[in-house]
């Protein structure tokens, strides 16, 4: 077959003639452990990726349980104030560091970007498994600090705190530093792989939005991470060589600290919920098979977000003795965030137009997404509001708002990215009842643990409270019962995940009836994604230019591309 | 003003409250509008154009004057929102020229502070006067920490090295208004929240069960109680004691807790109780605090030879760290039990009864006159008032009666 013949659009990238079995099959064509642990292979690096951050949720998840479960009462519960306080901040250290950030970009993004771009693997194939193993590195140095010590800072590891308290922050903070790597270089092989290696026919206006969202991600990546690093190493160097940077005692300022360590984390939170927005894109499009109102002004949002998340970080310091004048800019700069957030939003539900809309999972928790994130967003703009934000900041307020965020956000992303991509990356269906109940638990749960944190927080209780005043009682006691039905909801959505990998039916190419680019090569795909090197004649979103067998029928296996 | 507060928010207690409320509902009610619309539209949306044979969905069109009009439109009220937060917020930052200075030291996990004339309340005990303008300047040995009264909306962080300013006018007392069991019986009896609110006095009336919690010990829920959600805690820390009502001070910036010994359940052993009683007083009374130094506890009825209080000071002020009261240790401190009117050998030679006088004075510049055998730990000086060493010495005269 020539070139020129393979020159498919839409229809039968994969040579329909030719059952290749297992060599077809990325997860079965080499065997053995080292054809995993040596892989170059995209997908395989994407799977492990998959693998250690739901291991990491698992044991956030668990410590959120503990700090919920000590918290359902006043006083002590089920333990002292120590260990509360080393509780809850591995699980603030685990969720950010270790779960969040590397979830989608590290884990889908790594698996999805290439085939979504119609090539054979990202730009720099052994800069991927070596930001894997950085990454590996990099948790176990987070392990053995939870282990073998005490970090009781939060995750924010303020100063002087952190600088006095027990050496093992700076394990812990070694352990980030050198999981900072691994995010620059994932950050750098991926714009390297956009910039160069798309299919032809995938010019910038092709770009699936996913694609769009890791990209400006990568961005901030690449930027930001350095300055954290840098802190660390500060922080490091002040607890070892005893220096004068951040701690006054020795003649540090301590503010410097929030400072750098801000300027990093604000960045980083577009960092956690830019890949969250960019599955969304997905699952909207595919689910009411239709592209993205306003494609452009989406996509555009994505960077306009990434650059102006690097002018806002002083307003998580409002309350810390910032200049006036720096804390009005601040809190200007603030509200422009809220503008390419809003236009997000806007463009997804008005996509929801004319469209033909399916409720399958996937597209329950992007539906979920929109409704959380709209009141994350929404909560922001208390918080950016100079006059209420002195009131609510470092209260439970924060804590909820941060939560509808990051979980209703670019939890609900995530989840929903990985019932959507499941069949494609193990070529297995999973049971759609069990996956609407643990949705509805989880959705529920969440509302039912969060909601009740903002009423906490604006009543004015403090966060990081291990035990707080009578008045809190009811609120706290509803929170920490929503996160057992988050708990529960979890676990069924494992169970189901397990017993579809083992036992799941066989998945079609296409289960969705989606137009992307991604589901045209087989599921699960080929070791070089595509049997052919495509040439893309439409876009991801084009469901006009779509036969209808290829949508309706899903691609299924048998299916011959009639001749053209 | 809003004595009670709202669901959502604590009661109003001071004058920048109002504002800072009426923009949180501002806020509040435009996200509700925001929210409603598009959870609205997308609700709508689902159920029209949901999925159904032979409905196949329209391409998309396009609208550039849309697009342009969502993003541009927002950013008006948006530049209204800062620019009235910001105006509401640097009228929380400028303090009046008359306001009256209070100095806040913040250390891991207690707060002092220090009024006029050098007067030093007892630890986590704060006495501002009503209707009037103060200003704190606020400084932390330690870690950081942040001064938060909810009732107030002022917040503002405690950072070594630096002194940090807040200030605010508090508007309404916060004297126990239930005077009697009676009283309190019939806030609690009559069960209905609106009553206790009234009284001020919710969680800390009669029974020592409230007290006890709310210095942090759990003993299970009191739904009732807790549903009224009132701002005030127990300043009595007691069992059986009758609490004043009073707002708390919260520290939000996390400091910590004691590694290995579990203090958890006491008040002000780590952060999440390192608060503070705050009280409205009236300005007379204010004046006669200063003038006298802190008065002495109810249980003392007005008396400051009173031994309840030289023990409670005992506890709070810290002597306990160094001296032991039951007549047996005696290192690294002179034991309290057999001290009063034995003879006091020094190291410079000298002796001296302990009196009063003496007592004072070992108490205020302790290294003016150094017991023999104790030249290995230095006593920091204390700048508690007569009365305060009128109760200590009661409470050293009751050790020995035992
Ligand atoms: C750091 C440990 C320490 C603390 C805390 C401390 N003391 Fe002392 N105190 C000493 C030592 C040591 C001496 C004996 C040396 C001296 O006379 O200065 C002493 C002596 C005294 C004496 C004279 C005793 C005598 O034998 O003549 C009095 C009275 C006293 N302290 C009262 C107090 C009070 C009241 C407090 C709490 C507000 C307090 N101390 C807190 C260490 C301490
Ligand atoms: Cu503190």
């Amino acid at each position: 077959m020539t070139v020129a013949e393979a020159e498919v659009s839409h229809d039968g990238i994969h040579d329909p003639h030719a059952d290749l079995g297992d060599a077809g099959n990325y997860l079965k064509a080499t065997k053995g452990w080292k054809t995993w642990a040596f892989t170059l292979d995209h997908k395989r690096i994407g799977m492990m990726y998959l693998a250690s951050v739901i291991v990491a949720f698992l044991v956030g998840g668990i410590m959120a349980l503990l700090v919920r479960t000590e918290l359902a009462h006043a006083g002590e519960t089920i333990m002292e104030a120590d260990m509360y306080n080393q509780v809850f901040t591995l699980h603030g250290a685990i969720m950010v560091f270790l779960f969040i950030i590397p979830s989608i970009p590290a884990a889908l993004g790594n698996f999805f970007l290439p085939i979504m771009l119609g090539t054979k693997d990202v730009a720099f194939p052994r800069l991927n498994l070596g930001s894997f193993y950085i990454y590996v590195f990099g948790t176990a140095f987070t392990v053995i600090a939870i282990v073998a010590g005490h970090v009781d800072t939060g995750w924010t590891f303020y100063t002087p705190y952190s600088a006095r308290a027990d050496n093992s922050v700076i394990w812990m903070t070694m352990g980030v530093f050198i999981l900072g790597f691994s995010s620059i270089l994932t950050g750098v092989n991926f714009i390297a792989t956009v910039h160069k290696m798309r299919a032809p026919g995938i010019h910038w206006r092709r770009l699936p939005l996913f694609i769009w969202g890791i990209y400006a991600t990568a961005v901030i990546q690449v930027l930001a991470t350095p300055v954290l690093a840098i802190t660390l190493l500060l922080l490091t160097m002040e607890k070892t060589l005893s220096m004068g940077i951040f701690d006054p005692a020795l003649g540090g300022d301590p503010v410097l600290f929030q400072h750098f360590f801000w300027f990093y984390s604000h960045p980083a939170v577009y960092i956690m919920i830019l890949p969250g927005m960019a599955v969304v894109n997905e699952l909207i499009a595919t689910f009411s098979q239709r592209k993205i109102f306003g494609y452009m002004f989406v996509a555009m949002s994505s960077v306009a977000l990434a650059l102006l998340g690097f002018l806002v970080w002083g307003h998580h310091m409002f309350t810390s003795g910032m200049s006036e004048y720096s804390t009005m800019v601040f809190s200007a700069l603030t509200f422009l965030v809220a503008i390419p957030s809003g236009v997000k939003v806007f463009n997804w539900v008005a996509t929801l137009y004319e469209g033909s809309i399916s409720f399958a999972s996937p597209m329950k928790y992007a539906l979920g997404f929109l409704v959380l994130f709209t009141i994350g967003g929404l909560t922001g703009v208390f918080l950016g509001i100079l006059s209420i934000d002195i009131h609510l900041h470092d209260t439970y307020f924060v804590v909820a708002h941060f939560h509808y965020v990051m979980v209703g956000g670019t939890v609900f992303g995530f989840v929903g990215g990985l019932h959507y991509w499941w069949p494609k990356m193990t070529g297995k269906m999973y049971s759609e009842r069990v996956a609407n109940i643990a949705f509805w638990l989880v959705f529920v749960g969440f509302n039912v643990t969060f909601f009740s944190q903002f009423i906490l927080g604006s009543r004015g209780m403090p966060r990081r409270y291990y035990d707080y005043l009578d008045q809190f009682q009811p609120l706290h006691m509803a929170s920490s019962g929503g996160a057992y039905i988050i708990g529960i909801g979890f676990t069924i959505m494992g169970v189901m995940f397990v017993r579809s990998w083992f036992n799941g039916e066989k998945a079609p190419p296409n289960p969705w009836a989606s137009a992307g680019y991604e589901w045209m090569t087989t599921s699960p795909p080929h070791p070089h994604n595509f049997a052919i090197d495509p040439v893309m004649k439409r876009g991801p979103y084009d469901y006009h230019l779509c036969t209808e067998e290829e949508l309706w029928d899903g691609f299924p296996e048998d299916f011959v591309p009639s001749d053209r | 003003m809003n004595p009670e507060g709202t669901l959502q928010l604590p009661p109003q207690m001071s004058t920048i409250a109002p504002d800072v409320d009426w923009m949180y509902y501002f806020v509040y009610w435009v996200s509700v509008a925001f929210f409603v619309a598009i959870v609205g539209a997308m609700l709508y949306f689902m159920w029209r154009y949901r999925r159904r044979p032979g409905q196949k969905a329209k391409p998309t069109g396009h609208s550039t004057a849309l697009e342009i009009a969502w993003t541009f439109l927002p950013v008006i009220l948006l530049v209204y929102l800062f620019h009235e937060g910001f105006s509401g917020y640097v009228k929380g930052i400028i303090p009046p020229d008359d306001a009256i200075d209070i100095r806040v030291r913040a250390m891991q996990w207690n707060w002092e502070f220090e009024h006029r004339n050098g007067v030093i309340d007892e630890m986590n005990m704060m006495r501002v006067p009503v209707n009037t303008p103060v200003r704190l300047i606020m400084s932390s040995s330690d870690v950081l920490h942040s001064f938060f009264v909810p009732s107030l909306r002022v917040k503002r962080d405690v950072v070594p090295g630096m002194y940090s300013t807040l200030w605010f006018e508090a508007t309404t007392l916060t004297k126990p208004m239930c005077q009697s069991d009676a009283d309190c019986n019939e806030t609690r009896v009559g069960g209905g929240f609106e009553s206790c609110i009234e009284n001020r006095c919710v969680s800390n009336c009669d029974s020592d069960l409230d007290c006890a919690r709310t210095s942090g010990v759990a003993l299970g829920v009191d739904w009732g109680a807790a549903y009224a959600m009132n701002s005030y805690s127990c300043s009595s820390h007691q069992e059986g004691e009758r609490g004043e009502c009073v707002l708390p001070v919260f520290c939000t910036e996390y400091c910590g807790a004691p590694v290995g010994i579990d203090r958890s359940a006491e008040r002000n052993s780590n952060h999440a109780t390192m608060m503070a009683d705050l009280h409205v007083v009236t300005m007379e009374e204010y004046e006669k605090f200063i003038e006298e130094g802190p008065p002495p506890p109810p249980e003392c009825a007005g008396e400051a030879d009173c031994a309840a209080w030289g023990e409670a000071l005992y506890n709070s002020s810290g002597c306990i760290a160094c001296h032991a009261v039951d007549g047996v240790r005696q290192q690294p401190a002179p034991n309290w039990k057999g001290l009063l009117g034995s003879n006091r050998a020094f190291v410079e030679g000298e002796d001296r009864e302990a009196d009063l006088n003496y007592i004072t004075q070992s108490i205020r510049e302790p290294q003016s006159q150094i017991v023999e055998g104790y030249n290995n730990v230095n006593m920091p000086p204390y700048r508690l008032s007569d009365r305060q060493i009128q109760a200590i010495v009661a409470y050293m005269r009751s050790l020995d009666e035992e």
